[in-house]
Formats: structure tokens, C-alpha cells, sequence
């Protein structure tokens, strides 16, 4: 009998737990519900990945601050989420439809698969609503988020300028080097840099994706041109097999050659390339605009002073322009596909607060790139970013290659660039990111 | 009461949750990702039935097999490594004096470090410009040694596998240590009154006596090497151009960089399996011998 007891007793406890476990989240629905009905207050939620301390998350948080303050008959749930893990949690909750109203999305292959999965829908009403906001974007700013003829599905909040080159003016001057500005030039200064024993470029290409980004997106472009890489990452007419392509990649396997980066630059990351730079090291460095965010954190003024910016030496004979900067429009605020009625008005709302005019100028006073024309005040921001800032307005824009890619070719390539790097064929390397890009764009 | 509590019927009660747990969260799983891997699936939208197509695919993938081939080579520098290390320092620090207790815990604090620290600090010492170990040698005068030590594929496997042994010793240590001590002294008197020295005692002694620990510590070590991840992440993230992918790195790239969900979890299906076999061998090798 007393067995029995037992046995019955565990399976009513086990059985109880499990139900107060599936409860829970049934009653946690029920009481929203009630609070809305009785309060009347409009509830959304926003994620973002502005969790850190540098200046453009504060600038941000405190946007969506201020949109609270001004907007009390709303409750926004504002959730900051680490840069790191915030790609796959935005996935997870996708996956399980379970999406937040507003939600900050990359351009390019993320914010694609979301619209492929007919999660995000266009904000083109607000743009509508403001269309002097609308125009002062720069051009090319929606280029990566018009999934449909004349629908809009984000307004970006940055630019991503993926390669610019920084240069030691005091080194170039102590050696009595030109500033390249062709790639004769650049690989003069490459080798009198190299029997001086200054490493010409600092690149730290562990995490694959930064030579990738910040050079072979210029690079490339200069020899094939931006028509024929679209046309290639489209699959469309050209193909990453054309002997231009392996042109391209022979200029990097040139620069690699002739040491332009210092040793093992694959086993370190960027954020020690930059200090090597800094340090006065290296002569030059090839990165986006994250740098300056970056070096302005951490290196003293006298280690800024001699630093100054400007565009890739062009390639003479190229099909591409000179002075082009690779870039594009950055990640941005979407909406959820089921946001609707009052719900949608506040969160349409909350995307222009952070956004619009005001949300830009913000954000571009700390020291981050917007693609919006604004008037920037010298005194509120650091000099080093000024000019980078108004060389990117003033430079053409080129796609940075994995934006375009997807993201299995994106792997590839960067890959690729440091097989090149270990020895590999330009030849090699091509053909495997033709193969990739050709097995992702079939339908 | 007390029958009751005894009684068999109550044991399995009291399992039931913990088990439930583990299946759930363990077992069922395995069964899952091995289903995921019949299809073409990025984690968002419609999953595709591709049937084995993703399983061939992974056998026609040189990466894979390089990945297969370091995990070997980290089985074999682990077997090598930790546990003959591990065997060779316990012999040497079984007896309880002050200076062999600080040994120990001398060799065992790695492990109580987290990896990534592990993963950073080799980082820094194996620093292409200013790492330790290039300082050293360029202090030595043997400039011509310098390496890239994580960069240059000929030797980054063994450059990896270095740190991985160094912070997994400790554990192996102690369970030898243990065994050793509970060798009976009746034993080893017998063996000094036949006049075994001390090299004999040790192979015809002591060493069969621990074989049974000897086998599940090269086991543990085996399925250690298999999982082994998280140093490679923090030191090379598998790089340059994949030349220290490991199966899990192979499979965590696949599945959560390039967002191929279906092969990812196909690969993860061919680790289960991989181990399985060489646990297997293991499992025969050892037994003979013993």
C-alpha cells in the first residue's frame, strides 16, 4: 500500500510541476491583455544591440530615453543586447515568430532573410509623412533595403565606410615617402617602408571578415569596376571565374608578396592591429570607420596628431574609379511584420525619434558615420573623424563585398584572402567563390 | 518505511525526474539534429528535404576531413600529452610533502581558469610582434626561430595543442594520484620482497593494477578531444583559411556564421559518430591488453 502511495504522490507532483511550468506563460498573456484594456496604455517592444559604453550606444539609448519621456501613454520595452549575441537571438525569436515590434536589422543578407521570411514590413508611410527627412539621406542609403519597387523597409542609422587608409604623416615625412595615390606609388612606398624597417600596412585579419571588408572591396573595385561586381554577385552575366576577378585578387596576392602587412597578420585581431598602427609601428592601415571610434577610445593625443585619412591609391588601367570609399547604408530600425493599428503608430513614431533629423545629428556627433547630410559642428566632435566624415560625403561609395554576398560565399572569400595570404592561387580561391555564390543565388 | 525507501520501485522514482531531464535535454536532441540533417534548412523559413545530400556533401568537403584529421592530431597529443604527462607526474608527486602538494595545485590551476583566459594569455605568449615566446627566442639569440606560431599551417595545430594539454592535465593528475594511493602497501611489499626494481614494479605492478583507470582516463581524454572548441575559437576561431578547424568549430561555423542550420546538423551527427568509433577501438585495444 505504502508503495503505491509513494509512486501516485511522485506522479502528482511531477505531473503539478509540469503544469505550473506550462501555465505560466498562459497567464503571463491573459494579464497583458487586462492591463491594456484598463489602462489604455499602447505597448511596444524594441531590441538593440547599443548595450555598450562608447558614444554612439549612449547617443542611441538616449533617443529611445527621451522618445520615452515624451510619449507617456506608451510603454516601450527597450531591450540593449550585446553586439555578439545579438544576431542569433534575433534568428531564435524569428524562428519561433515571436519578434519584437521594432528591431535594429544589417543590411544585406539579415534583413534579407527576413523579408524572404515575410517578417519585416516597409516603413515607407513614415517616409512619406516626412519627406523632406527622406531626401536628405544620401544617396544609395536604401539601395540594400528596397525589397520592393518603391517600398522602404528601413531607414539607416549609420554608414558603414569599410576602407578608408589612415596613414603616420610623421613617418611618411621621416622617409621621405609620397603619400600613394596610384599603385606604383604604393608599392614604392611599400618597399622603402620595408628597408626601414616599418611595417608598411597593419592588418589583423584573425577574424576573417577585415581584410575582406576593408581592402579587397576597394581593391577589387578599382580593377573590375562596381558594374561588373554586381553583375557577378548576382550571378547575373559575370562570374567571379572572369580572369578581372583574378586580376583583383593578384593586386592583394601583390601586396601580400611584397610584405605590405606584417607578419602573421592572420593570428591577430584588429584591435591589436590598430595599436600597432598607433604605436607608430606601421606606416599605414586600411580599415572602416570603426577605427575611429576605436582609436579615439584608446590612444593619446600625441599618437592622433600625426594620424590623418584618405582614400586607396587608385589602379591605373583599372575599369574602376579612384577615390571611391567601399561602404553602404548601415543596419537600421525595421518593423515587424504583425505590428499593427496603435501599436504601428507608436512604433512608426519611435523609429523617426531615433531615426529622423535629430536621431542622426546625435549620432553623428558621436563620432560615428550617418548617411544623412548634416550640418556637423567641428567643435563637438574629434578632428580625425571630421575629415574621415567629410571625405566619405564627398567620395563615391562602392559595395563592400558581403553585403552582396551571401553568406556562405561571404565565408569564402574571406577565407580565401587569407589562403592567398598562406600561399594559396589567386585562381583557386576565385573558383571557390564562384562555386559558392552560384550554389546560394539558384533558386 | 524503511522497505519501502529500499524497495526498487522507489529508486526508479527517484530517477525518473533527473532521467526525463537528461532525455529531454540530451538524449531526444541527438535524434533531432540528426533529423535536421536530412534537410537544407537556414534557421529561418521553409526547411527543404534534401535527404542525404547534406551527409555526402560533408564526405566531399576537404575542410571536413582536414578538421577530422587536427581532431586526430589533438587526440593523439592529448593521449600523449595529458594523460602519460599526467601518469609521469603523479609517480613523482604521490607522496604527500609540501612541495609536491604545491606542485599539484601548481598544475591543476589552469584548469580552474576559464578557457577564454587560457585561449588569450597563449594568444599573447604566441603574438606574432610582441608574444613571449618570440621575445624569449629573440633574447636567446635564436632569431631565426621566430615563427608565426598561429598563423603558419605547418605547425599551428601543434602551437594549438599545446595550451589545450597544458590546461587539461590537472584533472588526470588527481584521479592517478588517487589510484596510485589506494595500492595497497601489502602489494608493493610483496614486490620489494621478490626484489622487483623500481622500473618492473612499475610495469608489471603498479601500471596493471591502475589499468582500469588508465583506460577510462584515455577514454574521458578521447571524448575531450573530440568536444575540444573553446580554445581553438579564442585562438584561431579555426583560422587561417580554416587550417585548425576542428569538427566542432566545422560545425559551429556551418551552422551559426554561414547559417546553413540543415549541414550543421549533419555535421554534429558525424562527430556522434566518429566518436562513437573511436571509443569503440578504444574499447577493444584497451580490453586485450588488459
Amino acid at each position: 500500500m505504502k508503495k503505491r502511495f509513494v509512486f501516485i504522490t511522485t506522479i502528482i507532483l511531477m505531473i503539478a510541476l509540469l503544469a505550473t511550468a506550462c501555465n505560466n506563460s498562459g497567464n503571463k498573456e491573459q494579464s497583458n491583455e487586462g492591463n491594456k484594456s484598463s489602462e489604455e496604455k499602447t505597448k511596444i517592444s524594441i531590441w538593440h544591440n547599443f548595450a555598450g559604453d562608447d558614444l554612439r550606444a549612449k547617443a542611441v539609448r538616449d533617443l529611445i530615453d527621451k522618445y520615452k519621456e515624451e510619449h507617456p501613454e506608451v510603454e516601450v520595452d527597450a531591450q540593449a543586447i550585446p553586439v555578439d549575441g545579438y544576431r542569433q537571438r534575433l534568428s531564435t525569436v524569428a524562428a519561433a515568430n515571436e519578434m519584437p515590434d521594432v528591431f535594429f536589422v544589417y543590411a544585406g543578407s539579415q534583413s534579407q532573410e527576413f523579408y524572404d521570411a515575410d517578417k519585416l514590413q516597409p516603413i515607407t508611410e513614415l517616409m512619406d509623412k516626412y519627406p523632406e527627412w527622406k531626401n536628405n539621406f544620401l544617396a544609395g542609403a536604401f539601395d540594400r533595403y528596397e525589397f520592393e519597387k518603391g517600398q522602404i523597409f528601413t531607414a539607416p542609422l549609420g554608414m558603414s565606410a569599410t576602407s578608408f587608409m589612415y596613414y603616420n604623416k610623421d613617418l611618411f615625412e621621416k622617409h621621405s615617402v609620397k603619400v600613394p595615390t596610384t599603385w606604383e606609388e604604393m608599392m614604392t612606398a611599400i618597399k622603402t617602408f620595408n628597408d626601414n624597417g616599418i611595417t608598411p600596412i597593419a592588418l589583423g585579419n584573425k577574424a576573417p571578415w577585415v581584410a575582406q571588408s576593408t581592402i579587397i572591396g576597394s581593391l577589387a573595385d578599382r580593377v573590375t569596376g562596381t558594374e561588373w561586381f554586381l553583375k557577378a554577385a548576382a550571378q547575373d552575366g559575370a562570374s567571379f571565374t572572369d580572369p578581372v576577378f583574378i586580376d583583383a585578387l593578384g593586386k592583394y596576392k601583390e601586396l601580400v608578396d611584397n610584405k605590405a602587412f606584417q607578419d602573421g597578420a592572420n593570428s591577430i585581431d584588429n584591435t591589436q592591429a590598430e595599436q600597432y598602427f598607433i604605436q607608430g609601428k606601421a606606416a599605414m592601415m586600411i580599415n572602416g570607420a570603426w577605427s575611429l571610434t576605436n582609436l579615439a577610445a584608446s590612444a593619446t593625443p600625441e599618437q592622433l596628431a600625426p594620424i590623418e585619412v584618405t582614400t586607396m591609391p587608385g589602379i591605373e588601367g583599372g575599369a574602376g574609379k579612384p577615390n571611391t570609399i567601399s561602404g553602404g547604408a548601415g543596419a537600421g530600425f525595421a518593423l515587424n511584420k504583425n505590428t499593427k493599428g496603435a501599436q504601428k503608430q507608436a512604433a512608426l513614431d519611435l523609429i523617426y525619434a531615433v531615426s529622423g533629423p535629430d536621431g542622426q545629428k546625435a549620432i553623428a556627433e558621436s563620432n560615428s558615420m550617418v548617411m544623412y547630410k548634416v550640418e556637423l559642428d567641428k567643435s563637438k566632435v574629434s578632428p580625425l573623424y571630421f575629415k574621415a566624415y567629410e571625405l566619405a560625403v564627398n567620395s563615391e561609395i562602392t559595395p563592400v563585398y558581403d553585403a552582396y554576398l551571401s553568406a556562405e560565399a561571404g565565408e569564402v572569400i574571406n577565407n580565401g584572402l587569407q589562403e592567398l595570404m598562406m600561399g594559396g592561387k589567386p585562381e583557386d580561391v576565385a573558383k571557390k567563390l564562384q562555386d559558392a555564390q552560384a550554389r546560394s543565388t539558384k533558386k | 518505511m524503511p522497505a519501502s525507501l529500499r524497495s526498487r520501485s522507489f529508486v526508479i522514482m527517484a530517477l525518473l525526474p533527473a532521467l526525463l531531464i537528461f532525455i529531454i535535454f540530451a538524449i531526444v536532441p541527438i535524434f533531432w539534429s540528426a533529423y535536421y540533417g536530412f534537410f537544407e534548412w537556414k534557421g529561418l523559413g521553409a526547411a527543404k528535404l534534401i535527404g542525404l545530400d547534406n551527409y555526402r556533401m560533408i564526405l566531399e568537403d576537404p575542410v571536413f576531413w582536414r578538421a577530422l584529421k587536427n581532431n586526430l592530431i589533438l587526440v593523439v597529443s592529448a593521449v600523449i600529452g595529458q594523460v602519460s604527462v599526467a601518469l609521469l607526474l603523479s609517480l613523482f608527486l604521490l607522496k604527500n610533502t609540501m612541495f609536491n602538494r604545491l606542485m599539484r595545485s601548481a598544475v591543476f590551476l589552469p584548469m580552474v581558469l576559464s578557457t577564454v583566459v587560457v585561449g588569450l594569455i597563449w594568444g599573447y605568449i604566441y603574438h606574432p610582434q610582441i608574444g613571449l615566446l618570440n621575445q624569449l627566442l629573440e633574447t636567446l639569440g635564436l632569431e631565426s626561430w621566430r615563427r608565426p606560431w598561429l598563423d603558419d599551417p605547418k605547425i599551428n595545430m601543434f602551437a594549438v595543442s599545446i595550451p589545450i594539454n597544458w590546461a587539461n592535465i590537472g584533472p588526470y593528475l588527481i584521479i592517478f594520484i588517487a589510484a596510485l594511493q589506494n595500492i595497497s602497501s601489502e602489494i608493493e611489499d610483496a614486490a620489494k620482497i621478490d626484489g622487483a626494481v623500481a622500473w618492473r614494479k612499475l610495469f608489471f605492478v603498479t601500471l596493471p593494477i591502475i589499468w582500469g583507470t588508465v583506460v577510462v582516463t584515455i577514454v574521458l581524454c578521447i571524448s575531450g578531444s573530440l568536444k575540444a572548441f573553446d580554445h581553438v575559437i579564442v585562438m584561431t576561431r579555426g583560422g587561417p583559411a580554416q587550417s585548425t578547424e576542428l569538427l566542432a568549430t566545422y560545425m559551429y561555423n556551418n551552422t551559426f556564421t554561414v547559417y546553413r542550420y540543415g549541414y550543421g546538423s549533419a555535421v554534429s551527427t558525424m562527430i556522434i559518430l566518429i566518436s562513437a568509433v573511436l571509443i569503440g577501438l578504444n574499447h577493444i585495444i584497451t580490453k586485450r591488453r588488459g
